[in-house]
């Protein structure tokens, strides 16, 4: 019965993304993500005059956690993807009210089938892409698919752990803060006072040079434990009393007047203030991503002191500071507004407003960051490359995909697109960041492409026909 | 009198199938139109078309003397358009929801007008409750009250009806007959036979995306003849 739910979910999948752009250009995604990787594998051999092969395959650890940490909030999500995601939707996360499968039950496949998805979509073409290119690079290929293993076993620490932390969020947020702060002190104390190496921590990437049993039964239990938790105190019922709220549009909007969308901002941030997970949803699809990058760095960094740690983290909070966007328009679709006198352009206009107004705390963070690894000098510098990386790849995002980045994306001609434009330009600041780090004050002058694309995506999705989705 | 609607020629095909094919008619001011026909003959396509959703494929529209093609928006702006299915933002309270139509539609002081929305269709009570815990009859009501929030000469209705119980569906035909008394227009799609024949002024029928009868609604009265009967056998002509 549950494996039944599973491949039909699966098939699901598929026709809800292949009806939205074709099949091909569906089924061409995981092929691109594995010839980027092949490509960019090809190159492995002329970075080692930067970081050593070692160095590199435990930044390779590190992504793939935060991969799954990016990606592992279902905690947050669980009675929103039952209720409302799909609530309207003839679809069989739906089932649950109208056949006898327990709620539960229909998570647990709607769980399992997303981490296929992330798997075969992302996960499998990044280390296919790398095998595949082994021979190239002289690099011993048994020693690539025992490192392919140990990325996998990171992408699923850092999903379940997220999972769990979130599903902790969802029953007691101060409970989380509790467990959150008991962690810091027990790590801070384990690597200061204990003199424990951080890297024996990272499971997986010490069980790559020092294999054992005790580290494969150990990560599996991290997997497995917080998961299986989560999954037996997952929130997936239906509150039975429905909650008032007094009119809280009025006041925001008027606190909010300085902004020609002030009621659309408004109705952003009580989007994310009601609906399920709240403000949880930017703690753990932003905060928590950025304040991980930040541990890294400051761990890796230390092995290459000449590298400006602030810069690479400003770089780094760019991406992720772009993504909020993404948060802002997952569910908020254009079809309400279709029948009312709105142009894409002018929902656009609000996200981005919504957007500018999230990313103060993006500023905090990164002057945070920049006085507590000491690096003032550089913070001009990290500004300007913050805001630049944040502004472009945001424009790009715009320019293909609209009002529906996370779905446009999964098509293959739109992400190759937006991957043709915003990784050359990742790929160059970092080094120019390494380099000379003063280079970034020239970096704003990118800001006049991004505004010219920004207005040339306006006219773009207000042409006739907007999508439905 | 003056057509508040007029399409010549109007048809839209996805792919292969089209669902509206070569439709020309007009509509006078204070009337109140009822398009007609079976599951899928294509009456949610012509509203989508008329208020400017989706672009026709061929042919045009003028709706009150604007141009669909040419500016929608402007469409949007004139008329009050209640769908068939789109339901209000979910996150909102349903006061919230009609302010943040207000200010779209750049309306002012309308506390008291929401409030005799709230008052007329009975939903007081849910005023302060989020629309996704709205019912879907609550729902239809608070998309009733935007459509109509700015007074609009001209509204378009998916479907009215439907979820709403006996009560409110008497209260909304007597809004509706009020209304075009005053000289307003109503172009309302409906499969429901027995609302058009109490309500309507106008009928036009369509199926399989052709348009298979225009007429008063007085003439079939005028013949006796029962709109079901005339439905069904045009239908089955085809």
């Amino acid at each position: 019965m549950t494996l039944e739910i599973l491949k039909a979910m699966i098939k699901e999948e598929w026709r809800l993304h292949t009806s939205l752009f074709g099949s091909r250009m569906f089924a061409l995604f995981p092929l691109l993500i594995g010839i980027s990787t092949f490509t960019i594998s090809l190159f492995l051999p002329h970075m080692t005059k930067v970081m050593t092969i070692g160095q590199m395959l435990q930044s390779a650890h590190y992504l793939f956690i935060f991969f799954g940490v990016s990606i592992g909030a279902f905690g947050l999500f669980g009675r929103e993807v039952m209720n409302r995601r799909f609530g309207q939707a003839s679809l069989i996360a739906y089932s649950s009210r109208s056949l006898p499968i327990s709620e539960r039950i229909i998570f647990l496949n709607f769980f399992i089938k997303d981490i296929l998805f992330y798997i075969l979509l992302w996960i499998l073409p990044i280390t296919l892409g790398f095998i595949l290119a082994t021979p190239f690079i002289s690099i011993d290929t048994i020693s690539v698919l025992f490192a392919c293993a140990t990325l996998m076993l990171s992408f699923l620490i850092g999903l379940s752990l997220v999972f769990f932390l979130s599903t902790i969020y969802v029953h007691s947020s101060k409970l989380l803060i509790g467990l959150l702060l008991v962690t810091m002190i027990s790590m801070t104390i384990l690597t200061r006072h204990l003199t424990i190496d951080m890297n024996t921590l990272l499971l997986p990437y010490s069980m790559f040079y020092q294999p054992s049993l005790k580290k494969i039964i150990l990560s599996l239990l991290l997997i497995i434990v917080p998961s299986s938790l989560s999954l037996i105190f997952l929130k997936v019922d239906y509150p039975e009393k429905k909650k008032q709220y007094k009119n809280s549009l009025t006041g925001l909007s008027n606190k909010l007047r300085f902004s020609t969308y002030a009621h659309y901002v408004a109705k952003d941030f009580l989007d994310l203030k009601r609906s399920e997970g709240g403000l949880g949803k930017i703690i753990f699809s932003f905060l928590f991503p950025v304040g991980l990058t930040w541990i890294f760095l400051h761990i890796f960094l230390e092995l290459i002191p000449s590298i400006k740690a602030i810069m690479i983290f400003a770089i780094f909070l760019g991406i992720v500071s772009s993504s909020i966007y993404n948060m802002l328009t997952a569910f908020d679709t254009f079809n309400p507004y279709m029948f009312l006198p709105v142009k894409v352009s002018t929902v656009i206009k609000s996200k981005l407003m919504s957007y500018a107004l999230i990313n103060i705390l993006s500023l905090v963070i990164l002057t945070f960051a920049t006085i507590s690894m000491n690096q003032l000098t550089y913070f001009i510098p990290a500004l300007c490359s913050f805001t630049t990386i944040s502004l472009y790849s945001l424009s790009m995002t715009i320019y293909f995909a609209g009002l529906h980045p996370t779905t446009l994306m999964y098509n293959s001609k739109i992400f190759s697109q937006y991957v043709t434009a915003v990784a050359p330009l990742l790929f160059v600041f970092t080094i120019l960041s390494i380099l000379n780090p003063l280079t970034m004050l020239a970096s704003p002058v990118l800001l006049i492409l991004a505004i010219y694309v920004l207005r040339k995506s306006y006219r773009k999705w207000d042409k006739w026909k907007p999508l439905s989705i | 009198m003056t057509s508040v609607i007029e399409i010549n020629n109007l048809t839209k095909k996805f792919g292969d199938l089209k669902a509206v094919d070569n439709v020309s008619f007009s509509i006078k001011k204070g009337e109140l139109f009822g398009l007609l026909g079976p599951n899928g003959s294509g009456k949610t396509t012509m509203i989508k078309m008329l208020t400017g959703q989706i672009k026709p494929t061929e042919g045009t529209a003028k709706i009150l003397e604007v141009d669909v093609l040419q500016n929608p928006i402007k469409v949007r702006e004139l008329v009050g358009i209640i769908p068939e299915q789109e339901t209000p933002p979910s996150f909102l309270t349903a006061e919230e929801y009609l302010e943040f139509v207000a200010d779209i539609r750049k309306l002012e002081n309308i506390k008291e007008k929401c409030d005799e929305w709230f008052k007329l269709l009975d939903f007081e009570d849910q005023r302060n409750a989020l629309c996704k815990d709205l019912s879907r009859g609550t729902r239809q009501k608070l998309m009733v009250a935007q459509a109509f929030l700015h007074e609009p000469h001209l509204a378009y209705i998916d479907e009215p009806l439907i979820n709403l119980d006996p009560i409110i569906q008497r209260t909304l035909k007597d809004f509706l007959l009020g209304y075009i008394k005053k000289g307003n227009t109503v172009f309302f799609s409906t499969h429901v036979l027995e609302i058009a024949e109490e309500i309507c002024t106008q009928i036009g029928i369509l199926d399989k995306g052709k348009l298979l009868h225009q007429g008063a609604i007085q003439e079939l009265k005028k013949r006796k003849e029962h709109l079901e009967e005339f439905f069904i056998k045009l239908v089955k002509e085809g």
